[in-house]
C-alpha cells in the first residue's frame, strides 16, 4: 500500500557546476518513506528540549537504502541529533551525529545515511548550513544527493510532509557555505503488508472512544468480529445505494454501475456439491488438529504432574510410576496409529501438503 | 491466575505505537531469522511504558556472509541462535548501554525496560528465550519481553505479547535445581514459568492525527460519483488500517501444516526428555543395587572379623566407592509443557475464528 501524497511532474534538477567535479545523474528522483521513520520524527517532535534553545523544531538523521542508480531511496529509520539555534547561530552536535550514526549502522548494515529531517517547513539558511554539511563528501551523502525532509507538527493542523534535494547556490564565493537551493522532489508513504496489521491497532487505539489514545490487542476473535460488522455495513451501504437507483430515487452512475458488475462477475462459480464437500474436509481437518492439539496437551500436562507428584510409596516410586504410565501411553498409541492412518490417508489423499503427517501424531488420550 | 498477578508488580504494559511499528519492520525484515532488540522506556505506578526501541545488531555479519555458500543450511540456524542469544551477548550489553547513554541526551527515556523477539506460530518458550528474560529480570524485576509473532501477523491482526519470568521461577532458576524434589518442594508447575502481561496500544497526540490523515473511513453520505472506471482504479479508496479486512483470508492449510510441524517437534522434545529420565532412572537403581550388593558382603564380612575378634571395617565407605548419577534437570520438560500449552490454546483460537468464516462461507454461496 503506497499512499502517495500529491501527483507533481518532476521537471527540474539542480545542475550541479562543473569546478566541483560533480556528475550527478539527472534522473529523477523518487523518496520513499516508511511508517515507521515518520512515527519516530513524531516522537522526537514530542520530545524536544525547550530549556536552552530558541528553536522549535527538531532535526535528525535519515537512515535507509538506496538504489543502485541513485534513483530511489528508501527512509527506514531516523534518529535524532541535539542542536541549539538562536537568531544568529546553529549549533549541531556533529560528534552525536557520527557516533549514532555508527551505532545505527552497526545494527543494520546494509543501510546508508541517506540525509536529514526536520520539523518545520521554514528553509532558511540555517536549513541551508545543515544540508550543506549532510551532503559534503566527509560528512555526508556525496556524491549522492542528500534529502532534506520536513515534516510540519502545528498544533491542530494537518501533518504535511515534503521532501527536497539541494544544489550549491550562491551570491558570491564566502557565502556558498550557507547558501543552497532546494528542489521539492516527489515522495510517498511506503507501507509493507506486515506494517498494515500493526498499523491497524495503532489505528485501533487512535479510534478508541476514550481520551486515553489506547486501546488493547484484541484476540483474533474479536478483531474478526469488528471485520466483519465493517464489511457488511459496507455491504449495506452499497445494496442501499443501488436499492435508491432502482427506486430512481436519485441517478445511476455508470461507472459505479459497470464496477459493481466486474467485482459481482468475479463470485466463484462452483457447485453446491463441491463446496459442500471442500467444507467438510476443510472443517475437519481444523477440528482434527485442534483436538490433537489438546489432547497432546492433556497427555504432557499428565505426565509432567505424574513425574512430580510424590504418590504413595516414595519419591523415587513416584517418578518410576510416571514413566511406566508414559510407556504405557506411548504403547497404546503406537498401537492405534496404524488403523488411524489408514483411515486418514484415504480420506484426505487429494491433498498434498503436511496432511499426511498426521497420522504420526500417535498421542491420542489413552482410553 | 489471581494469586500469580498479585506477585507482578507491573499490571500492564504500555506500547508506543513507534515501538510496534519499529519491531513489526525488524522481525517481518530478517523473517524467518530470529529478531532481537532492545526496548527502553520506564513504569510508571504498575504501568510499564515501552517508548522506544532498537535492534540489536546481528553479530559477525562479514563472516556468515562468507560461510553462507559453504554451509547453506546452517546458516539460517546459526544465524537465528546467534540472535536468539543476543539480549545476552557481551558486546550487546555494551552496545545497549552506548545506544542509551546516546538516547538519554534526545530525551528518550534512558531506562531499559526489556527486549523483544520475533516468533513463528509462538515457537517461543524455549531455554534461550527464559535465560534472556533471567538476564534482564535479575537486574531489573520491571522487565518484560515482547514477543512478536510473524507468522500469526501476516494473518491480519497484530500479535504482540508481553511476558515476563514468575518470581517463583526466577528463585528456582537461580538455585538452578530442577530436580524431582525440589518441584515437589517449591511446587512449580510449567503454568507457572511465564506470566503475560496484558498489552496497551498507546499514540501520541501528534500521531493520532497522523493517523487519521493516512488513510479516513467515507463517512459522509455525498462522495463525488466517478466519470469512468479508471477513475476508480486510478484513485483507489484507501482503505482504513482498522478493522483490516485481511483477517477475512480463508486459507487454512498453511496454518495447519505449520501447527503440525510444531507439535511434532514438541512430541519430539517430550520424548528426548522421557528417555533421558528413564536412562537416568536405569542408572540409578544399577548404582543402588550394587550399592545393596556391597553394604550385604561388607556386613557379612563385618560379621566374620567380629567372629575372628577383629576390629570392624567402616559401613560408610560404598559414598566414596560409588557415585550415584545426576539427576537430569526437569526444566526441559516444564518448558515443552508449556510451549505445547501454548500451541494448543493458539490452536483453538484459530479454530474459533475459522469455523465463524467457514460457516459463512458455506450459508452465503448459492446452491
Amino acid at each position: 500500500m503506497a499512499v502517495e501524497q500529491e501527483h507533481f511532474v518532476h521537471l527540474s534538477r539542480p545542475l550541479a557546476p562543473a569546478l566541483l567535479g560533480y556528475s550527478a545523474s539527472s534522473a529523477p528522483l523518487t523518496v520513499n518513506i516508511q511508517p515507521q521513520a515518520v512515527f519516530s520524527i513524531l516522537d522526537h517532535a514530542v520530545r524536544r528540549d525547550i530549556r536552552d534553545t530558541q528553536s522549535t523544531r527538531v532535526i535528525g538523521a535519515l537512515v535507509g537504502v538506496r538504489s543502485e542508480d541513485g534513483s530511489d531511496v528508501e527512509v527506514r529509520s531516523t534518529f535524532a541529533i541535539p542542536h541549539t539555534e538562536n537568531e544568529d547561530q546553529v549549533e549541531v552536535d556533529v560528534e552525536y551525529q557520527k557516533n549514532m550514526l555508527a551505532l545505527t549502522l552497526k545494527a543494520s548494515p546494509r543501510e546508508t545515511l541517506l540525509g536529514w529531517y526536520t520539523t518545520s517547513h521554514e528553509l532558511n539558511s540555517f536549513s541551508a548550513l545543515i544540508q550543506n554539511f549532510f551532503a559534503s563528501p566527509d560528512t555526508g551523502t556525496f556524491p549522492h544527493p542528500a534529502v532534506h525532509l520536513t515534516i510540519s507538527t502545528d498544533a491542530g493542523a494537518a501533518i504535511e510532509t515534503k521532501t527536497y534535494i539541494s544544489a550549491p547556490v550562491a551570491v558570491n564565493a564566502e557565502r556558498a557555505a550557507e547558501s543552497c537551493l532546494f528542489i521539492e522532489v516527489p515522495h510517498r508513504l511506503l507501507f509493507s503488508d506486515a506494517e498494515k496489521a500493526a498499523l491497524g491497532s495503532v489505528a485501533a487505539a487512535a479510534e478508541a472512544p476514550s481520551d486515553a489514545r489506547a486501546a488493547p490487542i484484541v484476540s483474533d476473535i474479536e478483531g474478526l468480529t469488528n471485520s466483519l460488522d465493517t464489511v457488511s455495513d459496507l455491504l449495506e451501504r452499497v445494496s442501499a445505494y443501488v436499492s435508491e437507483v432502482l427506486d430512481e430515487e436519485r441517478d445511476g452512475n455508470q461507472a459505479l454501475g459497470q464496477y459493481l458488475m466486474n467485482a459481482l462477475s468475479l463470485t466463484p462459480k462452483v457447485s453446491g456439491a463441491q463446496i459442500e464437500h471442500d467444507f467438510n474436509n476443510h472443517i475437519q481437518d481444523v477440528l482434527m488438529v485442534s483436538y490433537l492439539a489438546n489432547s497432546i496437551r492433556t497427555q504432557i500436562d499428565l505426565a509432567q504432574r505424574l513425574a512430580t507428584a510424590p504418590l504413595v510409596g516414595g519419591d523415587k516410586d513416584a517418578a518410576d510410576k510416571a514413566k511406566e504410565g508414559e510407556e504405557g501411553g506411548a504403547g497404546k498409541g503406537e498401537g492405534g496409529r496404524g488403523g488411524r492412518g489408514g483411515k486418514r490417508g484415504g480420506r484426505g489423499g487429494g491433498r498434498g501438503g503436511g496432511q499426511p503427517r498426521e497420522p504420526r501424531e500417535p498421542r491420542e488420550p489413552v482410553d | 491466575m489471581a494469586d500469580v498477578q498479585r506477585d507482578v508488580p507491573i499490571k500492564s504494559a504500555q506500547v508506543e505505537a513507534l515501538v510496534v511499528m519499529k519491531i513489526v519492520k525488524h522481525c517481518s525484515a530478517t523473517f524467518p531469522t530470529t529478531a532481537t532488540g532492545s526496548l527502553v522506556g520506564m513504569d510508571v505506578n504498575g504501568v510499564l511504558e515501552i517508548t522506544n526501541t532498537f535492534p540489536f545488531p546481528t553479530i559477525d555479519v562479514a563472516h556468515t556472509e562468507r560461510d553462507r555458500d559453504r554451509d547453506r543450511d546452517n546458516h539460517q540456524n546459526d544465524a537465528s541462535s546467534l540472535a536468539a542469544a543476543a539480549p545476552r551477548a557481551k558486546a550487546n550489553i555494551v552496545y545497549q548501554n552506548e545506544m542509551i547513554r546516546h538516547l538519554k541526551e534526545v530525551n528518550v527515556d534512558a531506562n531499559n525496560v526489556g527486549w523483544y523477539t520475533s516468533a513463528t506460530m509462538g515457537n517461543f518458550v524455549n531455554l534461550s528465550f527464559i535465560e534472556n528474560q533471567y538476564h534482564y529480570q535479575r537486574d531489573n524485576d520491571k522487565t518484560v519481553a515482547l514477543v512478536h509473532d510473524v507468522s500469526r501477523s501476516s494473518q491480519g491482526f497484530l500479535s504482540l505479547r508481553a511476558f515476563k519470568l514468575s518470581s517463583d521461577f526466577m528463585a528456582a532458576y537461580k538455585e538452578g535445581k530442577f530436580t524431582t524434589e525440589s518441584l515437589q518442594k517449591s511446587k512449580l508447575t510449567f503454568k507457572d514459568i511465564i506470566v503475560e502481561v496484558p498489552i496497551i496500544v498507546h499514540n501520541s497526540h501528534l500521531l493520532t492525527s497522523f493517523v487519521y490523515q493516512i488513510a479516513t473511513p467515507q463517512d459522509s453520505a455525498e462522495v463525488p460519483l466517478p466519470a469512468s472506471l479508471d477513475d476508480i482504479r486510478r484513485d483507489p479508496i484507501k482503505a482504513p488500517a482498522h478493522p483490516s479486512f485481511d483477517s477475512l483470508d480463508l486459507s487454512i492449510d498453511p496454518f495447519l501444516e505449520k501447527t503440525c510441524d510444531l507439535l511434532l517437534e514438541s512430541i519430539e522434545a517430550h520424548y528426548t526428555d522421557l528417555n533421558n529420565h528413564q536412562y537416568y532412572q536405569r542408572q540409578l537403581t544399577r548404582e543402588q543395587f550394587k550399592i545393596t550388593q556391597w553394604q550385604t558382603k561388607r556386613k557379612a564380612e563385618n560379621a566374620a572379623r567380629a567372629a575372628a575378634k577383629q576390629p570392624p571395617l567402616p559401613e560408610d565407605e560404598w559414598q566414596r566407592l560409588f557415585k550415584l548419577p545426576q539427576e537430569p534437570s526437569r526444566l526441559e520438560g516444564m518448558l515443552n509443557a508449556r510451549q505445547v500449552e501454548q500451541y494448543s490454546k493458539q490452536v483453538d483460537g484459530f479454530t474459533a475464528t475459522i469455523t465463524t468464516k467457514m460457516f459463512a462461507v458455506r450459508e452465503n454461496l448459492p446452491e
